[in-house]
């Protein structure tokens, strides 16, 4: 409906705007273009510093043109110490994820599945924990992570980090099993399969771009999380590469500019890499037609 | 083996999708196994924190030394120490100050700026110009401060100082001199490109025909958006508000980073303050104490953006 209208509209005001635009109209799109590049630049401007000292063998603070190499890189991975930020940095995203997602499916599919007193309760439960800003319970946190015996321990962070990613995920996950039709699973239970079989073969299959989401957003919550490692841990074999770039800025006298831009090339990378593996994922849509007939 | 007995009975209800529907005696064993962990982890790990803040906030608690033993009670001293007094009540105003200014001046107004020119049909490069706005948003926030402190930095070098050279400016030292400015600046950058995406989901559903007869009407088009395009998008706007009030306040990293926050605790907003109470200086207690008037805080703020967002047209 709407679209008709405001197409038949079209044509009429159109053609006299088409020939010519009037002084106004030309004075706006100026200071709307105006404004748009200053935007763009504003949020860009700083990008173009880490691009260019990451490659630049005599890197300061500044934009400057490049004397080209790949130095900074070269010393990021044999400084030793480094190597082992990235390393951390991937075990505890990696395992944090995973743990994330075990958690997320198997409560997502309750969720959606079962009906059970204080479910609603439930859901809205975790949804206005987010509403709590992280700030305010570390210490806390910290010192239940004190007791349990995991504070300063790569596990207890993977652990932390997957729970605080866990209502997001819950409620992505459920949402993303109530649209995978019930029927399915019943025909495979019809075919003998057991309730985990069916959800293997049918449920697993199903929820790839939703399962996606999730995934993307707590890795890259974990990837990019500075307070909580930095409250956590204490062992320096233990940093990731968040609060090893932190400490290399702020507690050296002389900023190595190009060490870090180097280091933060490489940091930005990793959710780059992922984002560009799961997108095919997020835009396919594999349900269509699965009820029809 | 559950298999066979299922389903005649879901046979029976087989006409609404989707549904959840299980005999009750096979519910509880299954939710117990597969919520049963998320459940218990989430209980642990962020509502014992919450309630165990609370706890320790009428202790004195210390992470070293003496009273790390044995910590008493010590009801609301705590509290009234924190109310009165004039470093903690500076970080508020700081908070507030960083809170106003970066997120719901900055960010909204930049954003809204963002949305609406985004959504013009004659702007070419769209999708340059929002993968421009977006990066900020999805660097690790480490990064984000990195790119910051090469842009302010007190050298000559830096690029701010290097841009405003261009136009003769003096070089300045600007996480020293302006160091409330600069933080603010980097956080309207970080948030600007949350603000415009929810703006203009927001933008895409009011009706173009209203807009159009308001056009006709001889509306300019500033009085369009005053009077048409707000009021129909009001509900988002304070959403973003609430959201933007939240994430603002938890805000921690991008400050510490660039200025940790100095210099002269002009900059220690009342996540910092937490932080260095607690963790720097030990006093548990204190720091708890800050972080549950910080929460209460967020939730007035939060109720009251609710309520600004029905009542009124």
């Amino acid at each position: 409906m709407t679209i008709l209208r405001s197409r038949t509209a079209a044509p009429v005001l159109n053609p006299r705007r088409r020939r010519r635009l009037r002084p106004v109209d030309v004075a706006q799109r100026s200071v709307g273009y105006v404004l748009i590049v200053l935007l763009a630049l504003f949020c860009l401007v700083p990008f173009a510093w880490v691009v260019l000292s990451a490659v630049d063998a005599d890197a300061g603070a500044t934009v400057q043109i490049p004397a080209f190499s790949f130095d900074n890189f070269i010393r990021f991975f044999t400084a030793s110490g480094t190597p082992l930020l990235l390393i951390n940095s991937l075990v505890i995203a990696i395992s944090s994820t995973v743990l994330n997602l075990v958690l997320g499916i198997a409560g997502g599919y309750a969720l959606s599945r079962f009906a059970f007193p204080g479910r609603r309760f439930f859901m809205f439960g975790i949804l206005l924990i987010r509403v709590i800003p992280a700030p305010a319970t570390i210490i806390a946190l910290y010192l239940i992570m004190v007791n349990l015996g995991l504070a300063n321990t790569l596990h207890g962070l993977i652990i932390v980090q997957a729970v605080s990613g866990l209502p997001v995920t819950l409620w992505l996950m459920k949402g993303t099993v109530d649209a995978v039709p019930v029927e399915l699973e019943e025909a495979a239970w019809t075919d003998g399969n057991t309730r985990l079989q069916a959800v293997r073969r049918i449920v697993l299959p199903l929820i790839g771009p939703g399962l996606g989401a999730a995934a993307m957003l707590m890795f890259m919550g974990s990837w990019g999380d500075f307070l909580t490692p930095l409250v956590m841990l204490q062992n320096q074999d233990l940093y990731p590469l968040a609060i090893g770039l932190f400490r290399a800025f702020s507690e050296r006298n002389v900023i190595d500019w190009g060490l870090l831009a180097a280091s933060a090339v490489i940091y930005v990378l990793p959710p780059a890499v992922l984002y560009m593996l799961v997108r095919k994922h997020l835009l396919k849509s594999s349900l269509g037609g699965a009820l029809k007939g | 083996m559950t298999t066979l007995v299922d389903v005649p009975a879901s046979a029976q209800t087989a006409t609404r999708p989707s549904a959840p529907r299980r005999r009750r005696g096979q519910t509880w064993p299954f939710v117990l196994i597969l919520l049963g962990p998320s459940a218990v982890l989430i209980l642990v790990f962020i509502v014992l924190p919450a309630v165990y803040g609370l706890w320790l906030s009428l202790t004195n608690t210390q992470l070293t030394g003496f009273a790390a033993r044995d910590p008493k009670f010590v009801g609301l001293d705590n509290y009234t120490y924190l109310l009165t007094s004039a470093d903690f009540l500076n970080s508020l105003g700081q908070t507030g100050t960083f809170l106003l200014f970066s997120a719901i001046i900055g960010q909204t107004v930049l954003g809204m700026v963002a949305a609406i020119l985004l959504s013009r049909p004659w702007i070419h490069g769209k999708g340059f110009f929002g993968a421009a706005v977006l990066m900020p948003m999805v660097v690790p926030e480490v990064v984000a401060s990195l790119t910051w402190a090469s842009v302010l930095a007190t050298s000559p070098e830096g690029t701010l100082n290097r841009l405003l050279n261009i136009f003769g400016g003096e070089p300045t030292a600007w996480l020293q001199t302006a160091p409330m400015m600069a933080i603010i600046l980097v956080n309207i950058w970080r948030g600007l490109a949350f603000a415009m995406i929810m703006f203009q989901a927001a933008l895409e559903d009011v009706p173009a025909e209203l807009i159009e007869a308001a056009r006709v009407d001889g509306a300019k088009a500033v009085q369009v958006f005053r009077h048409v395009t707000l009021p129909l998008i009001r509900g988002p706007v304070f959403l973003y508000l609430l959201l933007t009030t939240i994430s603002t306040v938890g805000v921690f990293g991008l400050v510490y980073f660039l200025t940790r926050g100095g210099p002269g605790g002009q900059t220690r907003i009342a996540a910092i303050y937490i932080y260095e109470r607690a963790l720097q200086f030990s006093q548990i207690g204190i720091g708890s104490a800050a972080s549950i008037i910080l929460l209460v805080i967020v939730l007035v703020l939060g109720a009251v953006y609710v309520r600004l967002a029905k009542v009124e047209v």
